[in-house]
């Protein structure tokens, strides 16, 4: 029982902060139809900024410096793509995200070389104990602060007039943009958001039990890549759903995967995808997705 | 007509390409020429110089380690020169950055090797197993650095210090005194999956089997870094020791989250599952109660004569750079190049097989307390481990908890065929 609710707990911490990143593909994807690889980097990037300044500044203003500093590099990336490609479509985007993925990658790979940033959290080594269930302080404030990030941005999405013009613009842009919506701002403003949101996922891959921000952590980008396709790529409340599913698979996989037998060797790492591609199988928009129209 | 102007420019490109073979098998040939002091010189040695060749991580996941390994090798070559060089020739060493890319490295050995008399160190498993057939027609020693068993019984690689296997076998020796384990008691193992985990695997099994213990593993990728569910899973299993062979990241996670559990059992890691950089992260504290490491080499603040000179003479050419595992693997590999390198030169023979056969005849060579035995290419060159401890304070961030000894296992134990 203690190891079911430990699993259920280290899955939920684990797609709670997952889901800060499928967001961010998520409302990307919904406002300009780009599929961002670049999104590792940037998280990337902002953890870096968090690590460079706390000295300085302390935790809580390193975190904003850090979610601004992914924002503005999010962005820029947005103009360079929606800028530079004119006309070109989303696919000739989504390419130049690899591009810029590895460019940024490389770049930040020799600021941080071998070592293992502390990003200065409050929460250090500590653990609470609930009944028999031990829990990490960092993973609890993980869970916290994603549910009121993501709160925040479907608040955002539901009543702010930025939300509509996106709900309205990934409906059907042309009609969007003839009823005057600013289409470029709308996109911007989401990309930001995107980096945003990163940076503060950063944070929490990098805090205790890690040993700290490292070369890699980005990567870990890609494991929400799954949360965001099986949700559907333009569902926000997909997104969200999608990392929950993908952090329980992994989590459950790896609780007991001695007990699977030869089955469950090395399945932790490919639990995600047979999620994925069993849901796709069986909604081929993902679960939560907007079914495409197709006349014959 | 035509047909026979096509016809006779064929030939006379067949009789261009012939030429040219030919030439390129005389220049092969005479590459093994005999020196005024009467010494036979293979590649990458002449009257004046001994040239090796080196493939190195320095701008990949094992940049730190591979410019450790560069450093301490380029100390050995300036100290070799100041006191006259081997065979009285000057030695250099030549090195490629292949940025842990199988690609480029397989690329960087066709650069480097025919002009080399040897390869004082290859980074990277996975390079290693690329270059095996052509390292054995090449008939260039190399020192590769992994100690994966699959290495073994090549003639011409020469895996420095005991297997992963090996160390894993004196690791549950370690674990069986030091946790008071019994027959009957579970050990975990997190290990990576690929040659490197799965080789200390075997190992681990092997011993497990020996004392009557089970292994409960837990197989992970080089991406996972949240150990939390295998925490789980080996609480519940109520391990009684663990054994890890992945990486620095992996060692920090398990530890830290066991000893958050309440799951304080020691933990043994292979040699590549630390850094001493780790001791700067939230999970420092945890890691020296609970964690040890398996080493076929000493830490770097070993207090024995030879290991403090190495270390003030690194830190007085490299101010600022770390002492780390890469300093002295690195080292030990450049002094058992200099051994056969002087060999093959009291033999007057320093073709490459000259060199592999004066380096195959050493039977006693002992690097910093390390004894090293090459003349059976089948077997590890040694069998002894060290156990390292992490502390804050020491260099390099280990110091040793027990020198290496023999552990009877060992010698049973069926080397897996590469």
């Amino acid at each position: 029982m203690t190891r079911l609710a430990e699993t259920l707990l280290d899955a939920l911490a684990l797609g709670s902060v997952y889901a800060l990143v499928a967001l961010g593909f998520t409302v990307v994807f919904k406002a300009s139809g780009v599929m961002n690889f670049a999104h590792g980097s940037v998280l990337l990037l902002g953890g870096w900024v968090v690590a460079a300044t706390h000295g300085a500044v302390g935790f809580p203003l390193a975190v904003l410096l850090g979610a601004a500093a992914a924002a503005a590099a999010s962005g820029l990336l947005h103009l360079l793509t929606a800028r530079g490609l004119r006309g070109a479509g989303a696919h000739a985007a989504t390419i130049l995200t690899i591009g810029a993925d590895l460019a940024l990658l490389t770049a930040l790979g020799r600021a941080i070389g071998a070592d293992y940033l502390a990003t200065g959290d409050p929460w250090g080594s500590a653990v609470v104990r609930i009944g028999g269930v031990h829990v990490v302080e960092a993973r609890l404030a993980g869970i916290a602060v994603s549910v009121a990030l993501i709160g925040a941005v479907f608040a955002a999405f539901r009543w702010t007039r930025w939300g509509l013009a996106m709900r309205a613009a990934s409906a059907d842009e042309e009609a969007a943009a003839l009823m005057g919506v600013r289409l470029g701002r709308m996109r911007l403003t989401a990309w930001c958001t995107a980096g945003a949101l990163a940076a503060v996922a950063a944070v929490f891959l990098a805090a205790f039990p890690s040993p700290g921000l490292d070369r890699s952590t980005g990567q870990l980008a890609l494991a929400a890549f799954p949360a965001a396709v099986l949700g559907g790529l333009d569902s926000a409340a997909g997104a969200l759903v999608g990392s929950l599913a993908i952090g329980l698979a992994g989590a459950l996989a790896a609780g007991y995967q001695d007990e699977l037998g030869a089955f469950g060797e090395g399945l932790p790492g490919i639990a995600p995808y047979l999620v994925m591609v069993a849901v796709l199988l069986v909604r081929p928009s993902g679960l939560l997705g907007s079914k495409e129209a197709v006349r014959v | 007509m035509t047909d026979r102007r096509l016809l006779r420019s064929a030939a006379a490109l067949a009789v261009l390409a012939l030429a040219a073979t030919g030439c390129s098998i005389k220049a092969d040939t005479s590459s093994d020429r005999v020196g005024n002091d009467g010494v036979r010189m293979g590649p990458g040695v002449t009257e004046t110089t001994i040239t090796l060749g080196a493939l190195t991580d320095l701008s990949g996941v094992y940049a730190s380690l591979g410019k450790s390994i560069v450093n301490a090798q380029q100390l050995w070559v300036e100290q070799t020169n100041k006191v006259g060089g081997i065979c009285g020739r000057k030695v250099e060493i030549r090195v490629k950055d292949h940025g842990y890319d199988v690609q480029k490295g397989v690329a960087a050995f066709a650069e480097v090797e025919p002009g080399s008399a040897m390869l004082t160190q290859v980074i990277g498993s996975p390079v290693v197993a690329a270059l095996k057939q052509e390292i054995d027609s090449k008939k260039i020693l190399t020192l590769p650095l992994g100690w994966s068993s699959g290495l073994l019984g090549q003639n011409y690689i020469q895996v420095v210090g005991p297997t992963y296997d090996i160390d894993m076998i004196n690791a549950v020796d370690f674990l069986t005194r030091k946790a008071g384990l019994a027959a009957g008691d579970r050990i975990g193992h997190v290990y990576f999956e690929g040659e490197y985990g799965e080789n200390a695997l075997a190992g681990a099994e092997y011993a497990a089997k020996q004392h009557g213990y089970t292994v409960v593993g837990q197989k992970i990728k080089a991406t996972d870094t949240d150990l939390g569910a295998q925490v789980t899973a080996l609480k519940q299993a109520g391990v009684k020791a663990i054994l890890v062979s992945a990486g620095p990241k992996q060692s920090a996670s398990l530890v830290g989250l066991a000893a958050a559990q309440g799951l304080t059992v020691p933990v043994v890691g292979s040699a590549p599952a630390f850094a001493p950089q780790l001791l700067d992260s939230a999970a420092a504290p945890a890691l020296e109660k609970m964690f040890y490491l398996v080493s076929g080499y000493p830490a770097p603040s070993a207090d024995t004569s030879r290991m403090r000179q190495l270390v003030q003479d690194y830190q007085a050419k490299y101010p600022g750079a770390p002492v780390d595992s890469g300093v002295v693997s690195g080292w030990v590999a450049a002094q058992v190049a200099a051994e056969a390198l002087s060999n093959a030169c009291t033999a007057k023979d320093l073709t490459r097989e000259g060199i592999v056969a004066a380096h195959r005849s050493q039977k006693a060579l002992n690097v910093l307390d390390v004894p090293l035995d090459f003349t059976d290419a089948a077997k590890p060159s040694a069998y002894g481990s060290f156990i390292l401890k992490p502390a804050k304070s020491a260099t390099g961030g280990l110091t040793v908890a027990e020198p290496a000894h023999e552990v009877e296992a060992t010698r049973g134990y069926p080397l897996p065929r590469g």
